[in-house]
């Protein structure tokens, strides 16, 4: 069998894992620092693609943390990457939680997603869990809804974080009972319990996942006022009607919301080299660009503008299409950080738009992975580096990491070795 | 007057899709007072999804735009039906669709704009809600005798409980008397047959065009 270029960085992985951890180090941050690295940075794959092949259900992913990491460790060995984040048993957006404890920096990341363990708590309405609520095949999920009615604007612009921790939690978890009750009392302790068992967990997991020749840089966690209110308050419709029927309440509420978001993000101190704020964005491609510039695009900016400028950089997650808003993004300074695109209508266009001011990441539309073929991957993936590779600052990457069930095996190797082969400054 | 009724009614059209809704509240409010034919505020309701609808697909309106837009067609037609009813007029109904977001899925802004549309051509709806299980659509379809169902789904996991629902369908013996059609931005003419559906759509538009085609058959065939 002739060895294809993944079979020789595999080999590479397990003989010499430091030297093969330091070339990615490099590599990531010479792209994040908008530079030419020897070759373009690869980022891996996970989702229902990692349960198949490892056999590991959802359930196991949730709960069950032995479990996790053979089939982590499995994983990516045999599919290599230069950057991927492994966030299992932390599987949901929990950015609420954090939200309701900002004054405690020594948890209020740890608490930031929701996990099973902790929804069995709180009985959280948000979310979904495999083998509670779901099947134990299917992906948690995360469902949101309304907790808050138009009239109570006025109290989270008044006290964010009181309103949220006294009034918005106890109506969206019915595990904690009522605040200062012992069943509220008792509830966080074993909240506490519970994450500091999933914390020392991860932690060594990714000791072991280092071991194995990947580097990992220390990451805090942000947000979007706006998307605060669509994803745990109001629903993301009772969202978007605000913005046109409560223009002046959403506003302030947003510019309320910016301080206890920053509060959690600085929790996590810069530490040089590289310390990434992540914000994932989901109202975004919703919103119309006079909405988005309105009452989105101001507070997000003011959020990356701030931690940028005390030393981190900025890893976004720019959901759905972001191509109608794309040219916002050159209002931040040069170099803020990677904007990740999940399907942007044209890629290339928000390539042009970028290069040279922000790290771009993505290109690769997931239905290519799971339904192409081999040869077409190879084939799109080389006219795409052809375009994108040579002014640097670009990572490769899947619009989303998470690859459904059925993906073939063959072309996610394909996806590597195209790479590899083609992604060499 | 007639032309002046002719600009009120422009008027209302164009803050629809301004998407003013305070002022298409107000010019409806103004348009009832003054005795104005309910129909003919339908009439503009009617004009007013088709071109929404088209906008979404060119890329001018965005997703929030159509959750106001529906807000506004809902909230005319809420104050336009009472008067239609109160001053004896019945408004000549298509037919009857029944729709949900099939289970395991709670995806429905899509699904609210069929409900708008659908309703705004002369459909009577029934909306389901989401996450409907399918005993649910069995017994609804027993109990409101729809000419036509409609599934909604985004999620992938959804095509599947589309199959299931159909199924049930036919285990009851109910197939044939309705037409099924699904709608969702992931299914395609593969989950069409597979589901065992009679028609599929990504757009709303689309497939308010078929679902009024099924109806004009059945009227024009018997
Ligand atoms: C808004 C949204 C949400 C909101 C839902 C709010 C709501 N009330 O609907 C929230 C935040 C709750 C949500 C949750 C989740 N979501 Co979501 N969500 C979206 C998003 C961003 C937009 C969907 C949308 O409204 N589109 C606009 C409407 C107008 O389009 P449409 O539904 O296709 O409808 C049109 C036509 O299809 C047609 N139509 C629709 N239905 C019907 C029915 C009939 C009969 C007819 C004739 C026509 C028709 O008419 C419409 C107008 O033209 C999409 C991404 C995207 N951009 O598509 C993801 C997306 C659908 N979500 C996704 C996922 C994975 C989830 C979660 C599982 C995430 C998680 N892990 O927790 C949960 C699932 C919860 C659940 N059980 O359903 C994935 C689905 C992937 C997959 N293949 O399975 C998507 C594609 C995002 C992604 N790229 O990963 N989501």
């Amino acid at each position: 069998m002739v060895k294809e270029p993944i079979d020789l960085w595999i080999e590479r992985h397990e003989r010499e894992p430091d030297v093969v951890a330091k070339e990615k180090a490099e590599r990531f941050l010479k792209a994040v620092e908008l530079g030419v690295p020897d070759r373009v940075p690869i980022a891996g794959v996970a989702g229902d693609f990692l349960c198949q092949y490892t056999g590991i259900s959802w359930y196991d992913l949730s709960y069950n943390l032995e479990k996790i990491p053979p089939a982590v460790l499995k994983f990516v060995h045999d599919f290599p990457h230069d950057w991927g984040i492994i966030f299992a048993p932390m599987m949901l957006e929990g950015f609420v939680l954090a939200l309701a404890f900002p004054d405690f920096p020594d948890f209020s990341n740890t608490i930031r997603f929701l996990t099973g363990p902790v929804h069995d708590i709180l009985k959280d309405k948000w979310s979904q869990w495999p083998g509670r609520e779901l099947r134990e095949d299917v992906h948690p999920q995360f469902r949101g809804g309304e907790f808050m009615e138009p009239k109570e604007y006025k109290k989270l612009i008044e006290n964010p974080v009181e309103f949220l921790h006294c009034v918005i939690l106890p109506r969206a978890c019915p595990g904690l009972g009522a605040p200062g009750s012992p069943q509220w009392n008792g509830a966080w302790v074993r909240v506490g319990m519970v994450m500091q068992r999933i914390l020392s967990f991860q932690l060594q997991l990714f000791v072991e996942i280092g071991k194995r020749g990947y580097p990992a840089f220390p990451i805090t966690n942000a947000y979007t006022s706006a998307d605060v209110i669509g994803d745990f308050l109001r629903y993301p419709t009772g969202a978007m009607l605000d913005m046109r029927r409560y223009p002046d309440d959403f506003k302030a509420a947003c510019e309320a919301l910016v301080e206890p978001i920053l509060k959690v993000a600085t929790a996590i101190p810069p530490i040089p080299p590289l310390t990434f704020f992540f914000i994932p964005l989901h109202l975004n491609e919703m919103l119309p660009p006079k909405l988005y510039n309105e009452f989105y695009w101001p507070y997000l900016k003011k959020v990356i503008e701030t931690l940028v400028e005390k030393g981190y950089k900025g890893f976004v997650f720019f959901e759905g299409d972001h191509l109608p808003h794309v040219e916002t993004i050159l209002e931040l300074p040069k170099g803020w950080g990677v904007a990740w695109f999940e399907r942007p209508r044209d890629f290339i266009k928000a390539w042009e738009t970028l290069k040279g001011h922000t790290t771009v990441m993505g290109g690769v539309p997931p239905s290519l992975i799971v339904g192409g073929t081999p040869e077409k991957i190879d084939e799109y993936l080389k006219d795409l580096l052809s375009k994108v590779k040579p002014e640097g600052g670009f990572i490769l990457s899947p619009g989303v990491n998470e690859l459904p069930k059925g993906t073939p095996v063959a072309n996610v190797r394909a996806y590597i070795n195209a790479g590899l082969k083609h992604g060499a400054y | 007057m007639s032309s002046s009724l002719e600009v009120e009614l422009e008027r209302l059209l164009k803050s629809i899709l301004d998407l003013n809704e305070e002022k298409a509240l107000e010019i409806t409010e103004n348009l009832l007072t003054s005795n104005v034919d309910p129909l003919k505020i339908l009439e503009v309701i009617k004009k007013a999804a088709e071109e929404i609808g088209g906008r979404f697909e060119r890329g001018e309106y965005f997703v929030a735009d159509l959750v106001m837009a529906g807000e506004i067609l809902k909230g005319i037609s809420e104050k336009v039906m009472p008067k239609l009813r109160e001053v004896g007029r019945s408004r000549e109904t298509v037919g009857k669709l029944l729709i949900g977001t099939v289970e395991g899925d709670i995806h429905d802004i899509g699904k609210n704009i069929v409900v708008t549309m659908a309703e705004a051509v002369g459909f009577e709806v029934v909306d389901l809600g989401v996450d409907v299980p399918p005993k649910k659509f069995v017994e609804a379809i027993k109990q409101h005798n729809p000419n036509i169902v409609g599934l909604s789904g985004l999620l992938t996991l959804a095509i599947d409980s589309m199959k299931k629902t159909v199924d049930a369908i036919r285990e009851t013996g109910l197939r044939e008397k309705v037409k099924i059609i699904i709608g969702g931005g992931r299914v395609d003419q593969y989950a069409c047959e597979y589901v065992g559906a009679d028609a599929w759509t990504n757009d709303a538009a689309t497939g308010v065009r078929i679902m009024l085609k099924w109806v004009r058959e059945k009227e024009g065939g018997g």
